[in-house]
């Protein structure tokens, strides 16, 4: 690429890597299946039915039976409820499903650490280097489809190749119980003959686009100049460029930073007072700053939500210029968002303190304790209260 | 109204008025200046609410050139009034309020009409008994101001830690700003009658109302008086009034926040050491981690920096004596590099007690009278 005095090289293949890409197989879905067999090839949609939440809910999953439907996940309850009227609505297990994810991990575990979680039910793994010292990343993505299978009865299917990019195409090509390997020799023939809306960051609004550019399918796309795919799709045609070419140098990244750390409370009992609400704003940012402290991080903007009574739901932030660690600043922060946009009169259903752009905790900066005296003037007041 | 005067001596008290006025204001006629000609001379105010700034110009001062041919009051727009006055050809001007409140301002040959506003919409200032008033010395009380001033906070998430703590008590002023990360204290004396010695004064003043005042204060002026009501101040020199609201709700007690101890104590040069903190920073802006780290030994003190992103610095810093114990401890150069410079050229002590415990900075020669206090940065 030439622009203006500077000529770019062509960026350069790294095929060094093995990378798996894990997907369990409509995973909600066919837990659901096994706890109930009664459930075994009739159409299962994870959400609450329609007709209890008046229309609210939204799929999380749906098995493949349902799928023929035209059932997604994502896709309003509703809507699924229209497209398949006698679909078996189960509300979600989660504590359930993250159970059996930490078990599915613990398969992972035995070949690598090199572990990137993408959600309960996907996850990356390097195995260029594993504990089981085995050459062949396929025949571990075989083994570890094979243990999961033994060990929670459910199917996944594994894509295997040189980068992250590429295994997660390919655990998707062959599905359920499917097993794809796209060794680097493979790659540009597999990417090119692949529809434009398969590569990763292709929404709606870029694919019409792609479209319009008469770009429909990895060869189109490679065909275009770098020049072109920035000047059309800034940083994303940069990407594809790559991409199409089989370039993502992308990392696993077994710790993944958390950005934010909060805590949530719903009220059985709808609070209609001040007091109550502040007594409870205290509570959480005792909880949040617990757990910022168990994780070692700090950060400096602090949310809160507030879901009225009508299930009118709003967030408030406050960004500060250093860090907020301290537990009575914390509440102080939340107290005045909650006086900057609480509306008493409406009554609380639900709380909620996070604290974001989150920081490892390397450093902190000692605050004066100016405050001290009158904090524990106010704990004093709450507990008479 | 009606007069005419020198352009450079009313140029000089538009400036000082218009510090009060923002542009940004949500009421419309506070944008405006107002102007009020009588028979001793031009009274002008602006104000932005939170500050007041009345100026005024006597006709008796020779050096003004002040005639009035017609008393009377009017409103300008103080942003383009104040361009007109600056670029008018002629060393005098006239300003003269025609029908329907259009002000017409005339040197030599230029000759501008504007628009003006009844000045009978501007609010009123607020009066202030001047019975209790008391005197400052102008340049000590300039220096008070700015060497508090930066540590007060610009966050309006705890608002009383904007604005400085001045108590009077004892014929002394004590200043007081921070920000919970750093303290500027400064004491003065002050002269006053065995009557107003009794009396005790403690308020907050919003620390960009006291860097306003230090702005308008002449050097030529000796002594500024100042007057105190429950929610306001008023600064009075000869011909400029300056009020400031105070800010509401109780100041922390920081007196018990300095240390009394010392466990380690340096005497640098502020300058030499404000030129070391300042290299150490550079790579630490760059960081995501603003610290730097300093280790005092007996034989040999060593700054440093460390931003992974970036890169390293390490530097040996000169120093004129040491005593007490070996210490470690990081901090932000910022609040280091602020209090440094707000002592100048002289001689200071740091004092440590601790690598997690406030350290102070002191002029070498002791006294009280001034101390910066920082608290160190707690590295994992």
């Amino acid at each position: 690429m030439d622009i203006g005095l500077l000529h770019f090289d062509e960026p350069k293949r790294d095929t060094s890597r093995k990378i798996i890409h894990v997907d369990m197989d409509a995973f909600f879905a066919s837990v659901e299946e096994r706890e109930n067999p009664n459930l075994k090839g009739k159409p299962v949609i994870i959400a609450r039915h329609p007709k209890e939440t008046g229309g609210k809910g939204v799929v999380a999953t749906a098995n493949y039976e349902a799928r023929k439907y035209g059932v997604h996940s994502a896709m309003s309850a509703q809507r699924a409820f229209e497209l398949c009227p006698h679909g078996q609505f189960i509300p979600g297990h989660f504590d359930l499903y993250r159970a059996i994810s930490a078990q599915v991990r613990e398969v992972f575990r035995r070949y690598t650490d090199m572990i990137e979680p993408l959600s309960l039910d996907e996850a990356y793994l390097d195995v260029t280097s594993n504990k089981m010292g085995l050459k062949s990343a396929t025949l571990i993505a075989q083994r570890i489809q094979r243990e999961i299978w033994e060990k929670v009865h459910l199917t996944s299917s594994a894509g295997v190749s040189y980068n992250k990019f590429i295994a997660k195409l390919a655990s998707d090509f062959h599905k359920p119980a499917g097993l794809t390997v796209i060794p680097p020799e493979d790659a540009l023939q597999f990417l090119r003959e692949l529809p434009i809306e398969k590569f990763y960051g292709v929404g709606k609004k870029s694919l019409e686009k792609m479209h319009e550019l008469n770009i429909f399918t990895g060869e189109d796309l490679y065909q275009r100049s770098e020049l072109e795919l920035i000047h059309h799709f800034g940083k994303m045609g940069y990407s594809l460029y790559r991409k199409v070419r089989g370039i993502d140098n992308a990392p696993v990244q077994p710790f993944r930073e958390r950005k934010s750390i909060g805590k949530e409370d719903t009220y059985h009992q709808i609070l209609r007072t001040e007091p109550e609400v502040i007594a409870e704003l205290r509570k959480l940012t005792v909880k949040v700053q617990s757990s910022l402290s168990k994780n070692q991080k700090h950060g400096k903007t602090v949310v809160i939500k507030i879901r009225y009574a009508d299930f009118e739901t709003v967030t408030k932030r406050m960004t500060l210029p250093h860090y907020v660690r301290d537990k009575e600043e914390l509440f102080f922060q939340a107290q005045n968002l909650w006086y900057e946009i609480g509306m008493i009169e409406k009554g609380v259903r639900l709380l909620g303190v996070t604290v974001t752009g989150l920081d490892p905790l390397t450093f902190e900066n000692i605050v004066l304790p100016l405050w001290e005296a009158e904090a524990s003037n106010k704990e004093i007041e709450t507990e008479n209260d | 109204m009606k007069f005419t005067i020198k352009r450079t001596a009313f140029l000089n008290r538009l400036a000082d008025v218009q510090r009060a006025i923002s542009s940004r204001t949500t009421i419309p006629i506070l944008t405006g200046i107002k102007i009020i000609a009588d028979r001793d001379g031009l009274t002008l105010t602006g104000s932005d609410s939170d500050i007041s700034i009345e100026a005024f110009i006597p006709i008796e001062e020779e050096s003004n050139q002040l005639e009035i041919e017609e008393t009377g009051a009017i409103v300008l727009q103080a942003r383009f009034f104040n361009e007109i006055v600056r670029k008018l050809p002629e060393e005098t001007m006239t300003v003269e309020v025609l029908d329907r409140f259009q002000t017409s301002i005339t040197s030599a040959s230029a000759s501008f009409t504007i628009n003006g506003i009844d000045a009978n919409n501007y609010p009123h200032l607020p009066v202030i008994d001047e019975n209790e008033s008391f005197h400052l010395p102008v340049n000590l009380f300039k220096q008070v101001i700015n060497q508090t001033v930066i540590a007060a906070s610009s966050h309006e998430s705890r608002p009383i830690l904007t604005g400085i703590n001045i108590v009077i008590e004892n014929e002394q002023l004590l200043a007081v700003a921070t920000d919970s990360h750093r303290l500027s204290q400064r004491v003065i004396p002050l002269s006053m009658t065995p009557e107003q010695a009794q009396k005790t004064y403690n308020v907050v003043i919003p620390a960009k109302s006291l860097i306003e005042l230090a702005k308008t204060l002449e050097d030529t002026a000796e002594t500024i008086e100042m007057m105190v009501t429950e929610n306001q101040v008023l600064f009075k020199t000869e011909n400029l009034y300056f009020y400031s609201r105070l800010l509401e709700g109780r100041y922390p007690d920081t007196n018990r926040l300095i240390p009394d101890q010392t466990a380690t104590s340096v005497e640098f040069d502020a300058h030499t050491l404000l030129g070391s903190i300042e290299r150490a920073s550079l790579l630490s802006h760059e960081g995501k981690n603003n610290v730097v780290k300093l280790s005092v030994n007996p034989d040999r003190i060593k700054i440093s920096g460390n931003s992974p992103e970036v890169g390293n610095v390490e530097e040996e810093v000169a120093f004129k004596s040491m005593t007490g114990e070996s210490i470690d401890l990081s901090f932000n150069p910022d609040y280091m590099k602020d209090a440094l410079r707000a002592f100048g050229q002289m001689d200071i002590k740091v004092k440590f007690t601790s690598p997690v415990r406030p350290f102070i900075l002191v002029p070498a020669a002791e006294g009280k009278e001034f101390i910066q206090l920082i608290t160190p940065v707690r590295t994992f």
